[in-house]
């Protein structure tokens, strides 16, 4: 994998297709799901006053709905360039932000934790998998922008 | 004799921006990876990466930052856009 800044507004963005294919079905799947209220999806929209709720009600109505506008146009740059081994800084940010999104809605949904004692269940070894590839991923998007 | 001046009473509603200022919290979380963290402090604050990662190491190992302040309108535009990035951050006014 190699991502990296080649011109000022220009990146190599040279990802294997597996990778590529996972994102693009799992940023669908969070486009189809993004205002329903499946409790994975919490961490994408926390709480502004944690110890105000009438605040908080307020700050929800007014913030809720740019969030997931907001989150629906990176979803969008990624699935339309989901074969691009050449992006513009724009759409390297649109990945970065899909691939943080989807990293906290399956980090939720695995209920991480920075415990030492912490494992994945049998069960969510292959969600875990995937977690850390999205990780991995996120990683080089971000070590080509600093 | 003048007549009395109507005094304006200073509104101690809340709700309205006043001289207290906010201060906006990020928490730390066992997902956000620590150098995207830095990177979001850089890209909406302008911090330098010094002062970036010094702020991210205060959220791993303190458990929250203060990462920046100011009217309410402005502190909840700044959680507005963390919440963007899905850093987790909240507001509350600051003490004092």
């Amino acid at each position: 994998m190699l991502i990296v800044r080649i011109e000022e507004d220009a990146f190599l963005f040279d990802i294997p297709d597996v990778l590529r294919e996972m994102v693009v079905d799992l940023a669908r799947q969070l486009n189809e799901q993004i205002e329903t209220d499946n409790p994975s999806l919490q961490r994408l929209f926390p709480t502004a006053y944690s110890n105000d709720p009438e605040k908080d009600a307020g700050y929800q109505i007014l913030a809720r709905g740019e969030l997931v506008d907001g989150r629906r146009t990176s979803l969008t740059t990624v699935m339309e360039t989901v074969d691009d081994d050449q992006i513009d800084g724009e759409t390297l940010e649109a990945w970065m932000r899909v691939v943080n999104d989807l990293r906290l809605v399956m980090g939720t949904h695995l209920d991480i934790s920075e415990s030492d004692d912490w494992a994945p269940a049998p069960e969510q070894e292959i969600s875990y998998a995937v977690y850390q590839s999205l990780s991995t991923l996120l990683h080089h998007i971000v070590e080509a922008q600093f | 004799m003048t007549a009395p001046m109507e005094v304006e009473q200073p509104d101690l509603d809340e709700d309205v921006d006043t001289d207290t200022p906010w201060q906006v919290l990020v928490w730390n979380d066992p997902i956000n990876l620590m150098s995207y963290v830095t990177l979001v402090f850089q890209k909406l604050f302008g911090f330098s990466l010094e002062k970036a990662t010094r702020l991210m190491m205060d959220v791993h190992e303190k458990g929250r930052a203060t990462v920046s302040s100011g009217t309410r309108t402005e502190a909840e535009a700044d959680v507005h856009r963390l919440h963007a990035y899905g850093l987790w951050a909240t507001m509350e006014k600051a003490e004092g």
